[in-house]
């Protein structure tokens, strides 16, 4: 319950515009290259001007393979009420998002699935698309 | 007898010394001392604590720890030798990082402390770091919070400003000889004034994890009476501008001069704004000024991602547009400049944004980065503190702007108060700011008028109008409005959690290999 507060929190913090970006974001990650992801948190990076995810993912051959998930700053999730603890390692989650365009297992995250299927927004550098419903 | 006139005689010299101290510092109207000023130290703690000899890029010095020893655990003893002896690649600062607390104070570059009632600001020169020394008893919004600069709660004990400073990280040294701490460490620091142009500053140094007991570190601080007012030292730029990774445009960048076939900039255009309206209930100092001081978050509008009316951009948010004049919201370019803009979102150019390389933001675009920000009213300025890890210094004494080949990244302000509305001008700007991510252009050559208009307890209206001959044809205002909140500025460093500027060189790079095959 307490991670689907957090997400809740990230979503709001998205839809106040207070991203705290400081790249270009098309510029980074590239809209032809969308990703589905599911993988369990290794870590969450406490960071400005983002927050980083980082999950371990199993490919079709088995091969493991850490992903890095870029997300708002952690000063916003601070003042959303997102605690570094609200994110355990050992957490499942799937991932909707875009690729960076260097090909590196790197992606922002735009939407983050829990276990018991709810869909939540956590888009890191912009509100679009942000129609998705908010839990 | 003769015991009891000395002792006599002792009294009465002691109670002089101190009438003789009292006279000679300054203080606030509210009595204490006046820390208000310059400062810098003169020794070289920097380079190491303990008295040194020299070694290359370390200059020797007498050192300022309190019995000239600091007590390790054994460890700990052997951890700062395997730190010495790697000290060019290990050190922190030698990437730039923020050098943390105690270290920023005795750094070889000068810094100005900024005094109210409730709070210290001091404004470093390198690298435009700021500490928020909160001395009216706030308590912390976010206990725990590891930070490269700590959290600097104040209080003053007598005419001695106490400060604890806490939540350190365990990243920062205390010099460049790598003595170490961990993120346990506790500083008790103590600022005393001695003489009008002298502070004693006194640390004690508590870390259970990594001494056997508290040690103490004291020095002097001298006014810099030679200087009225600190400059930029932005070190990852000078790196990067140095090694190549950080590329001059001629176009924008001091001293870039008007290109021949611009069209006349007619520096006379522009419509009237509406006249705005000061709520009478807003907060005001004793002096009858508003009282503009706090946190403060501008509802930018997507200003960040386009000045002009933005929608439906894949992975863009949407701007609302900010121009309000001209009328019709367009950014009365030059040629060159609209060209230049529309080629800068193109990815391969996301590199060359400044604040990708978590460089400074400029003015106007620190406000609006978006980052929240924090005004202070010291007598004779205004401080803006950045959360974006940046500062404002705008004086109000009437001073003339720098000689003009000093060039800033965030300029020099001067500013007045006409009515309820603080009017700053500031020029000297070295063209290097982009003023959004999609690459609005500015140039060198801009001058900033900017309005702060309190139009109610909690809300500031906020215009600047942009004159700037090398990118535009005529001056143009955007206006958006500051929000008042009950929040605390934090830290962002940026440069330290870079994880973006590699993947945005690699596309750079790649366009770049590509355009070479062809």
């Amino acid at each position: 319950m307490k991670i689907l507060t957090a997400f809740f929190i990230l979503v709001i913090g998205i839809a106040s515009g207070s991203t705290s970006a400081h790249h270009s974001f098309a510029a980074e990650f590239d809209n032809t290259k969308p990703v589905q992801l599911t993988g369990t948190v290794t870590q969450m990076k406490w960071s400005n001007p983002h927050a980083w995810v980082f999950i371990d993912v199993e490919d079709e051959s088995g091969d493991v393979v850490n992903w890095a998930l870029e997300s708002i700053s952690g000063n916003v999730l601070l003042r959303r009420g997102w605690r570094k603890a609200d994110l355990p390692v050992g957490t499942v989650i799937q991932i909707e998002g875009w690729q960076a365009r260097n090909g590196t297992p790197t992606a922002s995250a735009f939407y983050v699935t829990l276990s018991d299927g709810r869909r939540l927004f956590a888009g890191a550098g912009t509100a679009k698309p942000a129609t998705e419903e908010q839990e | 007898m003769l015991f009891r006139s000395a002792a006599l005689l002792t009294v009465f010299l002691t109670f002089s010394a101190e009438a003789v101290f009292a006279q000679a510092v300054p203080r606030t109207v509210s009595g204490k001392p006046d820390l208000q000023g310059i400062w810098q130290v003169q020794n070289r703690a920097s380079y190491n604590l303990l008295s040194h000899t020299a070694r290359q890029d370390m200059q020797p010095g007498m050192g300022v720890v309190v019995g000239d020893e600091i007590p390790y655990q054994p460890w700990a003893a052997e951890q700062q030798l395997a730190n010495f002896e790697n000290r060019q690649t290990d050190d922190p600062l030698s990437k730039c990082f923020l050098p943390g607390v105690p270290r920023i104070m005795y750094m070889e570059h000068p810094f100005h402390i900024f005094q109210t009632d409730e709070r210290v600001a001091i404004t470093f020169e390198w690298t435009q770091v700021f500490r928020h020394i909160y001395t009216g008893g706030q308590q912390q919004m976010y206990p725990g919070i590891e930070m490269w600069m700590g959290d600097s709660r104040g209080r003053w004990e007598g005419d001695v400003l106490v400060v604890e400073v806490i939540d350190h990280n365990d990243q920062t040294w205390f010099d460049a000889a790598g003595n170490f701490h961990s993120n346990a460490m506790h500083l008790t620091e103590r600022y005393r004034m001695l003489d009008e142009n002298t502070i004693e500053y006194e640390v004690t140094i508590e870390d259970e994890n990594v001494f056997t007991r508290p040690w103490v570190i004291r020095m002097a601080l001298h006014r810099q009476t030679h200087m009225d007012r600190i400059l930029e030292y932005q070190c990852q730029s000078e790196v990067e501008e140095a090694n190549g990774d950080f590329e001059r445009d001629v176009r924008t960048w001091y001293p870039a001069t008007i290109p021949e076939d611009n069209e006349p900039f007619d520096a006379d255009a522009g419509v009237e704004l509406p006249e705005l309206t000061v709520a009478a209930d807003i907060p005001r100092l004793a002096d009858g000024t508003p009282d503009i001081s706090g946190y403060y978050l501008a509802d930018g509008g997507g200003s960040n991602y386009g000045l002009e009316t933005f929608s439906d951009r894949f992975l863009l948010p949407d701007s609302r547009g900010v121009v309000v004049d001209p009328p019709d919201g367009i950014l009365p370019y030059q040629t060159w400049a609209r060209e230049e803009r529309i080629d800068r979102q193109r990815p391969h150019r996301g590199y060359d944004d400044p604040t990708a390389h978590c460089f400074l933001g400029g003015v106007p675009r620190s406000h609006y980065i978006p980052a929240p920000f924090f005004f202070l009213q010291p007598p004779g300025h205004v401080v803006v503190l950045h959360e974006r890890m940046s500062y404002r210094q705008i004086f109000l004494d009437g001073r003339a702007h720098l000689p003009d080949h000093i060039r800033l990244w965030q300029g020099d302000s001067v500013g007045r108060w006409e009515g309820d509305t603080l009017v700053v001008e500031s020029t000297n700007f070295n063209g290097k700011a982009w003023l959004n991510e999609v690459g609005d252009v500015v140039s060198h050559a801009q001058t900033v008028i900017e309005t702060f208009t309190p139009v109610s307890a909690d809300q500031i209206i906020y215009r600047a109008t942009v004159s700037d001959p090398i990118a535009y044809t005529r001056p143009w205002t955007m206006e958006m409005p500051f929000n008042r909140e009950d929040q605390e500025v934090l830290e962002t460093a940026c440069l330290e959690d870079n994880n973006d500027l590699g993947h945005l060189k690699d596309v750079r790079d790649e366009y770049r290999a590509a355009q070479n095959q062809e």
